[in-house]
C-alpha cells in the first residue's frame, strides 16, 4: 500500500508539472499582459513607456515564459504562490478569501443533493417500471439535460423580475446587501437569501446525475445472486434493498465522492459568474480576464492537486471498502 | 424459419421500441432538416429569382457570403432584394423563404408590403410578425434561432468526431500494448482531464487572433476526448486476451489489423455511447462560452449568444424562453438517444428486460 501511494503521488507531482507547464505556457502566450488589461479598462491609468518597461521588469513580465514558468515553480517550492499583479495581494490570501463563499454554495448544494438523491435513487429503483417511477425518472432526465445557465437566467426573470415587489422577490447577484457591520442575524439572513438562487442550480443538475446513477447501480446489484439469496430466505422487500443491494452500491458511490471534490472546492465558473458570487470560479474567470499570471496558476494547481487527489481518494477508498479490490 | 439478425440489426430493432429515444432521433432529423432548408424558411434573400434574363439562388448567400451571385452587389442591391428586384428590373420573379426575417439584421418597415419595421430594444415582444420577438438591435429571434440550428448541430457532430477520433486512438493503442506506452497514453489523458476544461478553452480562444465557430468546434474537440480514451481502454484491455485476438495473432495478423478489424468493432457499441452523451456536452459547452460572451462573432449565429443578449436585459424573458427551450430539447434529445443505445446494445442491460 505504501509503494502504491508513493508511486501515486510521485507521479502525481509529475502530472502537476506538465499542467502548470502547459497553463503557464497558455496564459503568457495570450495577448496582453495584466498591465495592458488594466489600462484598457480606465484610460486615466494609462502610464509612460518608462513606468511600463519598470512595472514589466518589476512584476518579471519582460522574461520569456520558460524562464517565468522555471521561476514561479522554484517559488512555489519555497511555498510562495506569488502575488496577484492586478489585486496587488499574496494569491493565497485572495484563494482564503474566496474559498469560503465557494464552500457555503457548493457545501449547501452537496449537502442537498446527498440528502435527496439516495432516498431517490432507492425509491426508483424499489418501484421500477411503475408509472410514478417512470414519470419521476423521465423528469429527473429532463433536468440533467437543462443546461444550468438557461435554468439560472429563468429562475432571474421569474424571482428578480416577475416577482419583483411581493414576497417573493429574491435579489438577483451578490452576496449580501448589507454592509458589513449589520446585525449578524440579518446579515446570515440576508447571505441565504442571496443563496437559494445559485444553490438550486447547482443542486439539480447533480442530483439528477447522482440518483440515476445510484438507480443504475442498484439496478445492477437486485440481478445478483445474493440478492436472490436474500428474498429466497424470506427478507422483506426493504431489508433486501437496504442492507443486501444498497451497501454493495456503496463502492462507486465513494468513487464519485471523490470525483465531486474539485468541484466542490472550485465551484462553477458560470453560475458564480451569473450571479457574482464572489467565489472561486468567478476568481478564475476574472483572473484570465485580467491576465492575472500568479492568480490563474494559482487557482489552476489548486484544481489540479484537487483532481488528483479525488481520483486517487476514490482509488484508495474503493479497496478500503471492497476487500475484493487489490491497489497493485 | 425467421432470419437472424447481426448485431446492430438486433440492435435497431431493440432501440425502435424505445418511443422516447425515438422521439428524440426524429427530433435531431427534424433540426438537420432545419439547418439544410434554413435559408429558406427564414431570410430576406430569394431562394430562386429570375433577374435580367438569368436565374439565380442569392439565398445561399447565408450559408457563405461567396455564394451569393456577384451581380446583385455589382447592381448596389445592399442585401435588400424585394424593393430593388422590381425597380431594377420589372420582369422578374423570385420565390421568397418561408418567413422574411433576416438573422443578421433588423428589418426595416417598407421592405415588405404590410409587414412594418421591428421593434428595438427591449420592446420586441412576441407578436405576429416576430413569433419569438426581436432582440435590442431588432433582429428577429426565430430566423437566428433558424439559421443558429447550423451551429448547433455541426458543433457536437464536428467536436465529437474530432473526439472520438484522438480518444479512439489513444485509448486503444495505450489499451493494447501496455506497459510503457500504456503509462504514457494513460497520463496524457490524466494531464488534459486535470486542466480544467473551461479555462483551456478560454485561453486557447484569447490566443487564436480571429476565433471563429470551427475554432470552438476544434478546442472543444481536443479537450473532450479523455472520457472516450479511458473507455476504450478498457474494452481494449478486456478484449486482447479473448480467443479471437488469439486466433488472429496465430493467423499472422499484425497489431494494426487487429486493432482496426479485430477489437475496435467489437467495442465499438460501448464507444458509441460516450460520444452521443458528448455531443449533449458540446452543444453544452457551445452555448455556454457564448452565454459568456467567448462565442463566434456576429455572422455566425449561435443559440446561446441569444441568451447573452437577455443577461443585461432581464424583462425580454423571450430572449431566454425560446433559445433555452431549444438548448434544452436538443440537449435533450441527445441524452435520450445515447441512453436508447446503451439499452439497445448493452447485452447486460438487455437480459435485465426479459
Amino acid at each position: 500500500m505504501t509503494t502504491y501511494l508513493l508511486r501515486r503521488l510521485l507521479l502525481g507531482c509529475v502530472t502537476l508539472a506538465a499542467i502548470t507547464c502547459i497553463v503557464y505556457g497558455l496564459a503568457r502566450n495570450m495577448p496582453g499582459n495584466p498591465l495592458t488589461a488594466q489600462m484598457g479598462e480606465d484610460p486615466s491609468r494609462k502610464i509612460t513607456a518608462a513606468d511600463y518597461e519598470r512595472m514589466q521588469r518589476a512584476y518579471g513580465l519582460d522574461k520569456s515564459w520558460p524562464e517565468g514558468y522555471l521561476q514561479w515553480a522554484g517559488n512555489l517550492l519555497q511555498g510562495d504562490l506569488g502575488r496577484s499583479i492586478t489585486r496587488k495581494q499574496p494569491v493565497t490570501t485572495l484563494i482564503g478569501e474566496r474559498i469560503g463563499p465557494t464552500l457555503l454554495v457548493s457545501g449547501t448544494a452537496f449537502v442537498l443533493i446527498w440528502l435527496a438523491a439516495v432516498p431517490l435513487g432507492l425509491y426508483s429503483s424499489a418501484r421500477s417500471g411503475r408509472p410514478d417511477e417512470r414519470l419521476t425518472s423521465l423528469l429527473l432526465y429532463a433536468l440533467y439535460s437543462f443546461p444550468t445557465f438557461v435554468a439560472a437566467l429563468f429562475l432571474q426573470v421569474v424571482f428578480a423580475v416577475w416577482l419583483r415587489g411581493t414576497a417573493w422577490e429574491l435579489p438577483l447577484f451578490g452576496m449580501s446587501d448589507l454592509p458589513a457591520d449589520a446585525a449578524t442575524s440579518s446579515r446570515m439572513l440576508d447571505i441565504a437569501r442571496h443563496m437559494i438562487l445559485p444553490v438550486t442550480c447547482q443542486t439539480y443538475v447533480s442530483l439528477a446525475y447522482d440518483s440515476r446513477f445510484i438507480r443504475a447501480n442498484m439496478e445492477e446489484a437486485i440481478r445478483q445472486d445474493y440478492v436472490r439469496t436474500a428474498r429466497a430466505k424470506g427478507a422483506g422487500p426493504w431489508r433486501v434493498l437496504f442492507r443486501h443491494a444498497f451497501r454493495n452500491t456503496l463502492i462507486p458511490l465513494v468513487t464519485l465522492l471523490g470525483l465531486s471534490l474539485p468541484s466542490l472546492i472550485g465551484g462553477s465558473i458560470i453560475i458564480e459568474q451569473i450571479f457574482t458570487w464572489p467565489g472561486m470560479g468567478r476568481l478564475f474567470f476574472e483572473s484570465i480576464r485580467e491576465r492575472d499570471y500568479p492568480t490563474i496558476m494559482g487557482l489552476t494547481l489548486m484544481f489540479s492537486v484537487l483532481t488528483l487527489l479525488g481520483q486517487l481518494l476514490a482509488d484508495v477508498l474503493y479497496c478500503l471498502v471492497d476487500p475484493r479490490v487489490s491497489v497493485a | 424459419m425467421e432470419r437472424s439478425h447481426g448485431f446492430w440489426g438486433e440492435a435497431w430493432r431493440r432501440y425502435r421500441r424505445r418511443p422516447l429515444a425515438m422521439a428524440a432521433l426524429a427530433f435531431v432529423a427534424f433540426l438537420v432538416i432545419v439547418a439544410t432548408l434554413a435559408p429558406a424558411i427564414a431570410g430576406t434573400k430569394p431562394v430562386l429569382c429570375r433577374y435580367k434574363g438569368r436565374i439565380y439562388a442569392p439565398c445561399l448567400g447565408y450559408f457563405d457570403r461567396r455564394l451569393e451571385p456577384a451581380i446583385f452587389t455589382k447592381d448596389k442591391f445592399r442585401g435588400t432584394y424585394p424593393k430593388n428586384l422590381a425597380e431594377k428590373d420589372p420582369a422578374s420573379w423570385a420565390i421568397w423563404p418561408l418567413f422574411f426575417q433576416d438573422p443578421y439584421r433588423s428589418v426595416r418597415g417598407d421592405e415588405w408590403p404590410g409587414r412594418p419595421e421591428n421593434p428595438a430594444m427591449d420592446q420586441g415582444r412576441p407578436s405576429w410578425t416576430n413569433p419569438f420577438g426581436t432582440d435590442q438591435a431588432g433582429v428577429d429571434v426565430l430566423a437566428k434561432m433558424v439559421h443558429g440550428t447550423t451551429v448547433a448541430l455541426l458543433v457536437g457532430f464536428v467536436s465529437m468526431g474530432i473526439a472520438g477520433t484522438i480518444g479512439i486512438i489513444v485509448g486503444a493503442i495505450g489499451g493494447y500494448f501496455g506497459g510503457w506506452i500504456d503509462m504514457l497514453a494513460s497520463r496524457i489523458t490524466e494531464i488534459v482531464m486535470c486542466v480544467p476544461t473551461l479555462v483551456l478553452i478560454l485561453a486557447i480562444l484569447a490566443i487564436i487572433e480571429k476565433p471563429t465557430i470551427w475554432h470552438t468546434m476544434a478546442i472543444i474537440g481536443m479537450t473532450g476526448w479523455t472520457g472516450i480514451a479511458r473507455l476504450t481502454r478498457g474494452e481494449f484491455l478486456r478484449l486482447k486476451g479473448s480467443e479471437y485476438v488469439t486466433a488472429a495473432r496465430a493467423a499472422g495478423a499484425g497489431p494494426a489489423r487487429i486493432i482496426l478489424r479485430h477489437i475496435l468493432p467489437n467495442s465499438l457499441a460501448p464507444i458509441l455511447v460516450p460520444i452521443t452523451f458528448g455531443i449533449a456536452s458540446a452543444i453544452l459547452t457551445e452555448s455556454g462560452l457564448s452565454f459568456l460572451g467567448f462565442g463566434p462573432p456576429p455572422p455566425s449565429a449561435s443559440w446561446g449568444s441569444i441568451l447573452n443578449g437577455a443577461r443585461s436585459n432581464l424583462g425580454m424573458w423571450w430572449l431566454v424562453l425560446f433559445p433555452g427551450t431549444a438548448i434544452f430539447l436538443t440537449v435533450l434529445a441527445y441524452n435520450l438517444i445515447g441512453e436508447g443505445l446503451q439499452e439497445a446494445t448493452d447485452p447486460r442491460l438487455r437480459e435485465a428486460r426479459k
